[in-house]
């Protein structure tokens, strides 16, 4: 299987530069999320890959090949769309089989690479349906089918579970999962969905307003975001982040977030800030302590709204006028939530970042995960 | 019981939604006017027609009339037009705006296309009484265009539209030229809805373009292109025949009168309104006929149909 390595891709219309100069390398066999909001250019970037872009300025290798001006069926890559993109005429054999025939294949090949991919994805009994006639997720499943029979060198994703309901989407998540690990094929899938991000990806790619925040495994991301946009992008839901000053405390640097409430910090994250300097306070709404456990600092709060979501409960709170949100398993009981009056914090869990730039002030050097 | 609850819950429909009604109405009663109401006159066609008795009170003659078209040479003649000149028609006017269509869908949208599209689309908004006059001066004899082109590379200049032979195919030029082009904004419309997905799909596939258009675009117009195609044997007898009353004369009845333009000499010409009804009757009972039995066929092979 292939490298995809993409180096200083610009993609601009007209005069205005919608990818700006993106570097990554998409190791062979690797599964790699692009995500990001609408509209930061992972997807332009997906399309650049398989060809249906044309790249305004940098190299994109696949293999040991050069292919910006390669056309896309001589790539050896194969794509999976958002909205399936069946041929409503043709049956679920005829669609798994459109490129094998464009490729005027020998028949009983085709038909033997047909039914094996149909039996991969579960679709022998549905091979004479027509697209009309299947669900979302056999759809999906034939999208795929289309992309596999091919073997091609690389597997793109655009979106491919954005259309299915939150069910069935886990279980082709799941599927998606299987599939690689079975194939071992090189593939870069693009997504908003952070959840879906975290699931399937080896590698997350956090793309902002056409530039990459930070490249790094699920946990890296999630434990050690680099700057303020990360840290809200992964975890669900986000990170809480709140304005402070750094002051000295009776055991170190504290974060303040009013006069009557501050943060402490740990010595690592606190050494790397200035006294006086304003900060950002990130706190992942799981690593918020109801009851202390072992004499971790507390933060008095005031309980707006309880969320029940059946095993864990969100609770939406302000903290130093400012908005907070904590996850806390509910035990089957959440008549208890609304009494809270503080929470405590795991220093260590703490990050801060630099109000200006909104930068990390402090990155922990080994990865965690 | 049963009924009566039936009765209120309609009266509770129409009470709630009587807008929609009150907008369907023009349409309805414009149907009723001009369509519905007319078929009543039908019944002269099996009557011996006076205008001073009136359509109640002319008598009754059977099928007195439909004998005497059918004994006629000139009503089989005009029977024998029709089909041909609407088989030719369909022939090669429905594939036409097809074509065009596919045509400028793989043309870059910009000036370029714009500039066609205007050109082919723009006789469809001529009065045909103009089309027939542009015809008649492009053929004439003496100063018509292909005529002067014609003796410029040493032929002898020809009457075209004196000669039968050549009334066909100047009908059928001269209606596709019209409106081929109009006609091809039902399939660009079509076109401009098939997922581009499916393009992009197909070209990372490795589809060259020429491949797209017959595996992908063709196929997915195909619904379109059947219920045109039913529409359009619905109407294969109507022929346009305003244009051929525009253009043919007597030397051409040979191959140019069709069961309208016959309708019209017997029934407007000739004051033989039961004979003409009497064609005009059969007219719509093929076409009739034709559409439904096109439907049934497209229902059956397509799963596509107009009702």
């Amino acid at each position: 299987m292939s490298q995809v390595v993409l180096e200083k891709i610009v993609k601009r219309y007209a005069e205005v530069d919608v990818v700006h100069g993106i570097d990554l390398t998409v190791d062979s066999k690797e599964f790699v999320v692009l995500v990001g909001p609408s509209g930061c250019g992972k997807s332009t970037t997906l399309r650049m890959i398989a060809g249906l872009e044309e790249i305004s300025d940098g190299t994109l290798s696949i293999g040991d090949r050069v292919v910006n001006d390669v056309a896309p069926k001589d790539r050896d890559v194969a794509m999976v769309f958002q909205n399936y993109a069946l041929y409503p005429h043709l049956n679920v054999a005829e669609n798994i089989a459109f490129g094998l025939r464009i490729r005027k294949v020998d028949k009983a090949e085709i038909t033997r690479s047909v039914n094996e991919v149909a039996e991969i994805l579960g679709l022998t009994n549905y091979l004479e349906r027509k697209p009309a006639d299947l669900s979302g997720g056999q759809r999906q499943r034939v999208a795929m089918g289309r992309a596999i029979v091919r073997h091609p060198e690389v597997f793109l994703f655009d979106e491919p579970l954005s259309n299915l309901d939150a069910q069935l989407r886990t279980q082709m998540r799941a599927e998606i999962k299987r599939l690689h690990s079975r194939l071992g094929v090189t593939s870069i899938y693009v997504t908003h969905d952070q959840v879906e991000a975290m699931t399937l990806a080896d590698r997350i790619v956090v793309m902002s307003a056409g530039r990459i925040e930070q490249i790094g495994t699920p946990m890296e991301l999630f434990m050690n975001p680099v700057n303020r946009f990360v840290a809200g992008f992964i975890g669900s839901p986000p990170m809480n982040q709140v304005k402070a000053t750094i002051a000295d405390g009776a055991d170190g640097s504290v974060a303040r977030i009013s006069d009557t409430v501050s943060i402490p910090l740990s010595r690592a994250e606190g050494l790397a800030a200035a006294n006086g300097q304003s900060v950002i306070v990130g706190i992942r709404p799981e690593d918020v302590l109801l009851e202390a456990s072992g004499g971790e600092p507390s933060v008095p709060l005031d309980v707006n709204l309880i969320e029940p979501l059946g095993s864990e409960a969100l609770i939406h709170a302000s903290v130093g006028g400012e908005p907070f949100v904590i996850k806390t398993p509910t035990h089957g009981d959440i008549s208890h939530l609304n009494d809270i009056k503080q929470f405590h914090v795991d220093v260590s869990r703490v990050k801060i970042f630099d109000e200006k730039s909104g930068s990390a002030l402090y990155q922990a050097d080994k990865a965690v995960g | 019981m049963k009924n009566s609850s039936r009765t209120s819950s309609l009266i509770q429909h129409f009470k709630r939604e009587w807008q929609i009604y009150l907008l369907l109405a023009p349409l309805v009663i414009w149907f009723l006017l001009f369509l519905y109401k007319p078929m009543y006159g039908l019944q002269i066609a099996f009557k011996d027609f006076s205008l001073f008795k009136g359509v109640d009170a002319s008598p009754w003659v059977g099928l007195e009339h439909f004998r005497t078209l059918f004994d006629s040479d000139m009503f089989i003649r005009a029977i024998k037009n029709t089909f041909i000149i609407s088989f030719l028609n369909l022939l090669i006017g429905f594939p036409t705006p097809i074509i065009l269509a596919l045509m400028f869908n793989e043309i870059a949208q910009g000036k370029f296309r714009k500039s066609l599209q205007t050109i082919v689309y723009l006789p469809h908004f001529i009065s045909l009484v103009i089309i027939a006059g542009i015809v008649i001066n492009i053929f004439s004899p003496s100063t018509g265009v292909v005529n002067l082109l014609l003796q410029k590379l040493g032929f002898e200049p020809i009457y075209f539209l004196t000669q039968p032979e050549w009334f066909r195919p100047i009908f059928i030029g001269s209606g596709i030229w019209q409106e081929a082009g109009f006609q091809s904004i039902v399939y660009l419309a079509a076109i401009a809805g098939v997922s581009p997905s499916l393009y992009e799909s197909a070209v990372v596939d490795g589809a060259s373009r020429w491949q797209m258009m017959w595996k992908i675009t063709l196929p997915c117009i195909l619904p379109t292109i059947i219920i045109m195609l039913i529409i359009r044997i619905g109407n294969l007898l109507e022929v346009g025949f305003e244009l051929i009353i525009l253009l043919y004369q007597p030397s051409t009845f040979q191959t140019a009168d069709v069961i309208n333009t016959f309708i019209y000499r017997q029934g407007l010409v000739g004051n033989q309104y039961d004979v003409a009804a009497a064609a005009g009757l059969f007219n719509a009972v093929v076409a009739f006929v034709l559409v439904m039995a096109a439907n049934t066929i497209s229902r059956r092979l397509t799963r596509t149909s107009l009702w």
